[in-house]
């Protein structure tokens, strides 16, 4: 103990209640938390509380004196909206093709980039570099880069076939956005799978090699199992930031790159948060708004109850449960 | 010894943290909190950082002795400022958002101001500031709920020279009228791909189709017809063979590939295609001729007179682009003193001597910029456009000013990729601004 804590500890009476240590740990683990705590209530909790109070109301956003309880009529109103079951529709078709893809990718990398190799650092730099990158600038590389006129793309495709004039945004909208959001997220994913590669012991994959494993067979019998609880924490993640797209096809819209209302992308890449967008901020019906949220929170909430139950069959923890 | 959660535990924990907290940020957004406005001393004005600068905040500022907060004018801020009970005192509006705003009690009566004001006389303010005039029913009629900063007579046309030369075609009159039809042909003639790419687009207006809906009721005002039922409760396009022609016409130009489109998209606006000469006929107002001449369109950029749909010509503005007081400031004289002198002050008259507009203060069109030979060519096109200004645009007062152009967008890249015909487009856009109309008038009635 420090002469400080010592002094501390003696410059006020403490109460019976104190200094029991399970008071004192708890009081001191809700201490250290309390700024995130704080940040949840006020950021979160209380925003997700009005949101759902919101849902069950007319509120347009502007006036309160308008606002009148509607029970559950959003809600069902919501169920038969065709616009939401096909933003949805493509939503989901989103997720299919970008989570999978972008879980091999960045596991891909990390396994490389886990090896001795030669400027690994630099290229786990390059790697990680989109993740950071503003998705608006992003999005404006990639319209330059799939631009039918002058575009890197088709300038490349044009080495082989001089006449291709490619219109990705127009008739691979949703290419585009798979492969844009990959290509954002694979940093962020890489660097958490190249932490769970360098916490698998080394003497596990030495061993198996001495018994005469090949590289592949202990990717595939050593590294991957003990990987599994990342992939799986990847897995929910990805999926639950796939769900939530909501810049990235306003941003690769027709037209100057902008997030606003009048922003309308191809049918395509219009998504479930997109339209959650559109009703509220074109429309002005921020209750039914609110209300295709809390369903769509409801379908996050399913997908990851769902993924937790998958998990027991797939998922090995170092520590038993 | 204490129990110590195991890494599965701390896994699920941290994964049904995610997952309750992951929607948190989207639904965050609808209740998006904002620092408290108004009150003694302060007026936040929301506005565009282009058309209020730093020596204009100092000039009021002085003027008024009040502390000026800046927030930049963006309809999504707006609606959350709303919504978190905060809206700013003064805020930037344009002209299809006005009805919705006076229907929903949203801005103040200035009419009172105005009759008291020193600067702003109501015989001296131009034909511009009567859409914002409404009786609550009718714009145009009734007192006045704010004022345009400056306008322009927005169908107004600028042509591309060289575009005309390429295609061996000669540059219209810029005394004479064309009629949308002349229109359309001589678009024809002078659009161009090469190779795939293109070259020049025909005809572009509406700004990527954001005010398609506003081209459409102006061309439709001039047989004194609408886009909406005289009560504004139905959108009607099918039922109303003029409209139907007007919706077709422009549909037309799209599916041609003379104006741009979902399908032929520009990654730049429009504004910027014709300085690159990309464009061979825009539509844009008097304020465009402040930078239509760019190294590329330098002499050889000419402004024409507005089209006519062969009914009688009109060429208001379109966006009538000014300010109005908040219904919920605390301090309305504050932001009528603000208001007031950057509207009739020296802002005023800095804005008319720059060009991006003609002034919203009659007294002040002398100061219209008239030096190179294209401001003097210019000029003349306006000053036989000014006649024709006299009109305002009868704006939905149920819906958002983005309701319809949204509508469009959504329908017409399905249309013109041959996923719908024309027939099912007007008809999804009739349903899902109906719609909107009824939620609107449900809740005003409510």
């Amino acid at each position: 103990m420090t002469a400080a804590t010592g002094a501390l500890r003696h410059a006020a009476p403490r109460s019976a209640l104190w200094r029991r240590r399970g008071v004192r740990k708890a009081a001191t683990l809700y201490l250290l938390i309390s700024p995130w705590l704080l940040g949840f209530a006020l950021l979160s909790a209380i925003p997700l509380a009005l949101a759902l109070l919101m849902s069950f109301t007319n509120y347009d956003g502007l006036n309160l004196e308008y606002v009148r309880f509607l029970g559950f009529d959003n809600y069902a109103r919501a169920l038969t909206d065709a616009d939401a079951q096909h933003a949805l529709g493509r939503t989901l078709v989103l997720v299919v093709a970008v989570v999978p893809i972008g879980l091999v990718v960045q596991l891909s990398l990390a396994l490389m980039l886990n090896q001795p190799i030669r400027l690994s650092a630099l290229f786990r730099t390059i790697f990680y570099l989109p993740y950071v990158i503003p998705v608006v600038a992003g999005a404006w590389v990639w319209k330059l880069f799939t631009d039918p006129s002058g575009g890197l793309l088709n300038a490349l495709i044009g080495i082989a076939s001089p006449d291709v004039n490619i219109r990705w945004l127009v008739d691979y909208p949703t290419v585009v956005l798979a492969l844009f959001t990959i290509w954002g997220a694979t940093g962020g994913g890489m660097v958490v799978f190249l932490a769970g590669l360098q916490g698998i012991p080394a003497e596990y994959r030495e061993a198996a090699m001495i018994d005469g494993a090949s590289r592949v067979q202990v990717t595939r019998f050593i590294t991957l199992p003990l990987l599994t609880p990342v992939i799986f924490f990847n897995l929910v993640i990805g999926i639950i930031a796939a769900l939530q797209i909501l810049v990235q096809p306003m941003l690769l819209a027709p037209g100057i790159v902008g997030l606003g209302p009048g922003t309308v992308p191809p049918s395509d890449n219009y998504l479930y948060a997109v339209h959650a967008y559109i009703t509220i901020f074109v429309h002005q019906l921020f209750g039914y708004g609110s209300a295709l949220l809390w369903l769509l929170f409801l379908v996050v909430v399913g997908l990851t109850f769902i993924l937790f139950k998958t998990s027991r069959r797939w998922v090995f923890y170092g520590v038993e449960p | 010894m204490t129990p110590r959660a195991t890494r599965r535990q701390v896994l699920i924990g941290a994964g049904a943290l995610v997952a309750a907290s992951a929607a948190a940020p989207i639904l965050a957004a609808c209740q998006a909190s904002t620092p408290k406005t108004g009150g003694s001393g302060k007026v936040v004005v929301m506005t565009d950082p282009n058309e209020f600068s730093d020596d204009d905040r100092k000039i009021l500022e002085d003027a008024t002795k009040l502390k000026i907060e800046v927030v930049k004018s963006d309809l999504t801020t707006l609606y959350a400022m709303w919504a978190a009970g905060n809206p700013p005192d003064v805020f930037r509006v344009q002209a299809a958002g006005l009805p919705q705003y006076i229907s929903r009690k949203m801005v103040k009566n200035l009419q009172p101001y105005f009759a008291n004001s020193k600067f702003l006389k109501l015989d001296d303010l131009a034909p511009a500031n009567n859409f914002y005039r409404s009786d609550g029913k009718t714009v145009g009629k009734g007192d006045l709920y704010g004022m345009v900063k400056d306008w322009s007579p927005d169908f107004t046309l600028f042509a591309y020279a060289k575009a005309f030369d390429d295609a061996g075609v000669k540059v219209p009159s810029d005394t004479t009228p064309l009629t949308y039809d002349e229109l359309h042909t001589i678009a024809k003639k002078v659009d161009r791909k090469q190779g795939g790419k293109r070259v020049y687009w025909g005809f572009v207006h509406s700004n990527n189709d954001q005010w398609i809906d506003r081209t459409a009721m102006n061309m439709l005002a001039e047989k004194n017809q609408s886009l909406y039922s005289d009560d504004f409760s139905k959108l009607v396009i099918a039922g109303s063979p003029e409209a139907l022609k007007v919706v077709r016409y422009l549909y037309d130009l799209a599916a041609e590939g003379l104006q741009q489109s979902p399908v032929d998209p520009s990654p730049n606006w429009m504004g910027a295609d014709f300085n690159n000469g990309q464009i061979a006929i825009l539509q844009y107002g008097y304020w465009f001729s402040a930078m239509a001449e760019s190294d590329t369109t330098k002499g050889k950029t000419v402004m024409l007179p507005a089209p006519t749909w062969a009914g009688v010509r009109r060429d208001p503005t379109m966006t009538a682009t000014g300010w109005v007081i908040s219904s919920q400031t605390k301090d309305a004289d504050a932001a009528w003193a603000v208001f007031e002198q950057y509207m009739g002050g020296k802002p005023a008259q800095d804005r008319a001597k720059s060009g991006w507009g003609v002034p919203g203060l009659k007294s002040l069109y002398a100061q219209m910029p008239q030096e190179s030979a294209f401001q003097k060519q210019v000029q003349r096109v306006v000053q036989g456009e000014l006649p024709k200004s006299d009109f305002v645009l009868q704006f939905n007062p149920y819906v958002g000013e983005e309701t319809f152009s949204t509508s469009w967008k959504k329908n017409l890249e399905p249309a013109l990729k041959g996923q719908i015909g024309f027939d099912k487009f007007v008809q999804n856009i009739e349903s899902e601004v109906n719609a909107a109309i009824a939620d609107g008038k449900r809740i005003i009635r409510s």
